[in-house]
C-alpha cells in the first residue's frame, strides 16, 4: 500500500505539570497516611498496603501480558496501541521496593510466620517448608526479577525497533514472549498463592492464582482503555487509533470481564458444592455480615454492569462510554482485591477510610508518575511495528 | 416455474474484477451511483464490503440477545419447577432453590438458545434455503470477483424507470470491471 509517507510519528507526551503535582501530592498523601496509621491501627495499614501492592503490581504485570499476547500472535489490530500496555510495565521494577516494605509487615499479616501459631498445627507445619519467611522472600523476589527482566528486555526491544524499524526486534520479542509466558503463569500463581492465598494458611483452591489472573487481565484491559481514550482526547492518537481499534479493545474488555466472571464463579460453585469444612471458610467470611453486600457487589458490578453496557456494538464503539466503564472498571478490581485481603482481618465487613484511601493515592501517585515518565520519554506508539502500517488502514481500504 | 420465466428477460449486467480492492472501489462508486439494485460477488468475505454495498445493520444480534434471555430465563425456570415445585427433595443438605448449581444449566439453555435462534433468523433473513437460484458464473465461486447491477423489477419500469444495457455496461467498465456481460432471467431468478 501507498500509505507508507500518511503514518506522522506522534512522538511522546508530556503530562502537564498540575497532574504532576498531583500525583507528588498524592505520594506524599499516601506516605504520610501509611506512616501514621502504622502507629494507629498497624493491621489496617499494612492490609491496606497488601491491597495495593498487589492491586498495581497485577496492572502493571497485566500490561506486560498484553503486550506480551500482541507479540507472541503477532497480533495486527493493537499495533497503535501496544505501546500504552508496555507503558503499564513502567511501575513494574518499583515492585521490588513495595515487596521489599511489604516484607516488614509479614509478621503482622500472615499467620504462618509465628513459630507458635504452627506448633502443634499439624496442617500448619505440614506447610511449614513452604509456607517460610526466608524461602516467601527469596522466591518472590526471584519472581519480581524475571517479570522485571523479561519487562526491560522485550520493552526495550519495542523501543529500539522505534528508531530502527528493524524487523527483527519483532522475532526477538516473538522468540520471548511464549518463554515469558510460561515463567509468568508459573510465577504469578505463586505470587498470588503467597501473598494472598496465605493469609488463610488453612485454606486452599487451586483456582486462586487463574482467578487473581483474571483479575489481572480484567483491569489491564481496563486501565489501557482508559489510556487510549485520555492520550486520544489529548489528540496524541489522531489518524492511529479509530473506532475499529476502540471496537477491538471494547471486546477484549468485554470478553475479559466474562471471564473473571466464570473464574469466579467456578471457584465458588466448586467449594459450595462439595462444601468441605476445609474449604469452605474463605466463603463464609465473605458471605457474613457486611462482607456479603461486597461479594454482591462483585457479581453485580463487577460482571454484570460492563457485560450489559459493553454487549452492544455501538457502546465498544463509543470513546465515552468505553472510558467510563474502564475506569468503572478498575475500581471494581480494586474492591475485588480488598475483598480478598480485608475479610482476613475484619470479619465484620469492610473498611474503606482514610487509612485505605490515603494509600491507595500514594499508590497511584506512584505508578502515575512512572506512567507519565516513560511516556515521555517515549513514543506513545510503537512507530518502528512492522504491522502498524496495516493496522491503521485495516479498516479503510 | 412460471410462464414468466420461460421468456428469458434482461435480470442486469455483470461484471468482472480480478481483484478484492478493485471490487471494493467499484461497488462504492455503484453505491454512489444511481443504480439501486446491485450486488456483489466474491470467493470469501471481503472486508469493508458491507460499508461499501452501503448496507445497513443486520437485526440479528438483536434476536441472539433476546433469545439467549429467554433460554436462561427458561433455564432457570425448569429448574426451579423441578427441584423446588414438582419434586422437591433435599440434596446434600442444600436449599430445595440452589441457585448456584442451576447456573451451568442457565448458561448451557442461554448459548443453545441464542445459538439456534441466530441460525434460524439468518436463514429466515437471507431467505434461505433457495434451491431456485444456482450461480450465474461458476468462476465467482473460485478465483473472481463480480458486481451485478439488476435491471429494475417490472413495477419500477412501470414507474418510468429506465435501464440500459449498453450505458450499464459501459458504466461497469468505467469503474474497472475487465469483462462485462448480460444476465438473463434463467435459472438465476
Amino acid at each position: 500500500m501507498a500509505h507508507a509517507t500518511t503514518i506522522k510519528n506522534p512522538g511522546n507526551f508530556e503530562v502537564s505539570g498540575t497532574i504532576k503535582n498531583l500525583l507528588l501530592a498524592f505520594v506524599a498523601i499516601g506516605i504520610g497516611t501509611f506512616l501514621l496509621s502504622l502507629k494507629l491501627d498497624p493491621t489496617r495499614a499494612w492490609a491496606s498496603f497488601l491491597l495495593n501492592h498487589f492491586y498495581f503490581m497485577s496492572l502493571a504485570l497485566g500490561g506486560l501480558f498484553f503486550a506480551t499476547l500482541q507479540w507472541i500472535t503477532g497480533a495486527m489490530w493493537s499495533a497503535p496501541i501496544r505501546r500504552l500496555g508496555e507503558a503499564l510495565t513502567a511501575y513494574l521494577p518499583f515492585v521490588f521496593v513495595t515487596f521489599l516494605v511489604l516484607y516488614l509487615g509479614v509478621p503482622k499479616l500472615y499467620l504462618w510466620s509465628h513459630l507458635e501459631h504452627v506448633q502443634g498445627d499439624l496442617v500448619l507445619e505440614g506447610k511449614s517448608g513452604y509456607l517460610s519467611v526466608g524461602f516467601f522472600l527469596v522466591r518472590n523476589l526471584i519472581a519480581i526479577g524475571l517479570w522485571v527482566f523479561f519487562a526491560l528486555k522485550m520493552v526495550g526491544n519495542s523501543i529500539a525497533q522505534d528508531d530502527t524499524r528493524d524487523y527483527r526486534f519483532t522475532e526477538k520479542n516473538r522468540f520471548l514472549s511464549p518463554v515469558f509466558m510460561i515463567v509468568f503463569a508459573l510465577s504469578f500463581t505463586m505470587a498470588s498463592f503467597d501473598q494472598l492465598m496465605s493469609l488463610d494458611p488453612h485454606w486452599f483452591s487451586t483456582m486462586f492464582g487463574v482467578y487473581c489472573f483474571a483479575g489481572m487481565v480484567y483491569s489491564a484491559f481496563a486501565a489501557i482503555c482508559v489510556l487510549t481514550l485520555y492520550l486520544k482526547a489529548q489528540g496524541k492518537l489522531d489518524g492511529l487509533v479509530n473506532e475499529n481499534h476502540l471496537h477491538d479493545l471494547g471486546k477484549f474488555t468485554f470478553g475479559f470481564a466474562v471471564f473473571w466472571a466464570y473464574i469466579g464463579f467456578s471457584q465458588f460453585m466448586l467449594i459450595w458444592y462439595a462444601n468441605l469444612p476445609e474449604e469452605t471458610g474463605y466463603f463464609i467470611r465473605r458471605m457474613q455480615d457486611g462482607w456479603m453486600a461486597v461479594s454482591a457487589f462483585l457479581l453485580v458490578g463487577k460482571f454484570l454492569v460492563p457485560f450489559f453496557i459493553l454487549m452492544p456494538r455501538d457502546a465498544k464503539r463509543n470513546p465515552r462510554v468505553l472510558g467510563y466503564i474502564g475506569g468503572f472498571m478498575l475500581i471494581a478490581q480494586w474492591i475485588d482485591v480488598l475483598w480478598m485481603v480485608q475479610p482476613e482481618f475484619f470479619k465484620d465487613g469492610p473498611r474503606i477510610g482514610f487509612t485505605e484511601l490515603g494509600v491507595t493515592l500514594g499508590f497511584l501517585g506512584v505508578f502515575g508518575l512512572l506512567l507519565f515518565r516513560f511516556l515521555a520519554k517515549n513514543n506513545v506508539v510503537a512507530i518502528g511495528d512492522p504491522r502498524l502500517e496495516e493496522s491503521v488502514f485495516h479498516h479503510h481500504q | 416455474m412460471d410462464n414468466q420465466s420461460k421468456v428469458p428477460h434482461l435480470a442486469g449486467v455483470i461484471g468482472f474484477f480480478s481483484d478484492p480492492h478493485q471490487l471494493l472501489r467499484a461497488t462504492e462508486k455503484v453505491r454512489d451511483s444511481s443504480y439501486k439494485h446491485f450486488d456483489a460477488f466474491s470467493p470469501y468475505p471481503v472486508h469493508g464490503m458491507d460499508a461499501a454495498q452501503g448496507l445497513k445493520r443486520s437485526p440479528l444480534p438483536l434476536v441472539t440477545f433476546a433469545a439467549g434471555l429467554t433460554g436462561g430465563s427458561l433455564g432457570f425456570l425448569l429448574q426451579y419447577w423441578t427441584s423446588v415445585i414438582d419434586w422437591p427433595l433435599i440434596v446434600g443438605g442444600k436449599p430445595l432453590n440452589s441457585w448456584p448449581a442451576f447456573v451451568p444449566v442457565m448458561f448451557e439453555c442461554t448459548i443453545l438458545f441464542a445459538g439456534l435462534a441466530t441460525v434460524g433468523a439468518m436463514f429466515l433473513l437471507n431467505g434461505l434455503p433457495n434451491h431456485k437460484r444456482k450461480a450465474f458464473d461458476p468462476r465467482i465461486t473460485r478465483d473472481q470477483f463480480a458486481l451485478l447491477i439488476e435491471a429494475p423489477v417490472a413495477l419500477e419500469e412501470d414507474q418510468g424507470v429506465k435501464f440500459d444495457e449498453g450505458k450499464t455496461a459501459e458504466f461497469l467498465k468505467s469503474i474497472g470491471a475487465k469483462e462485462v456481460k448480460s444476465v438473463y432471467s434463467e435459472g438465476w431468478f
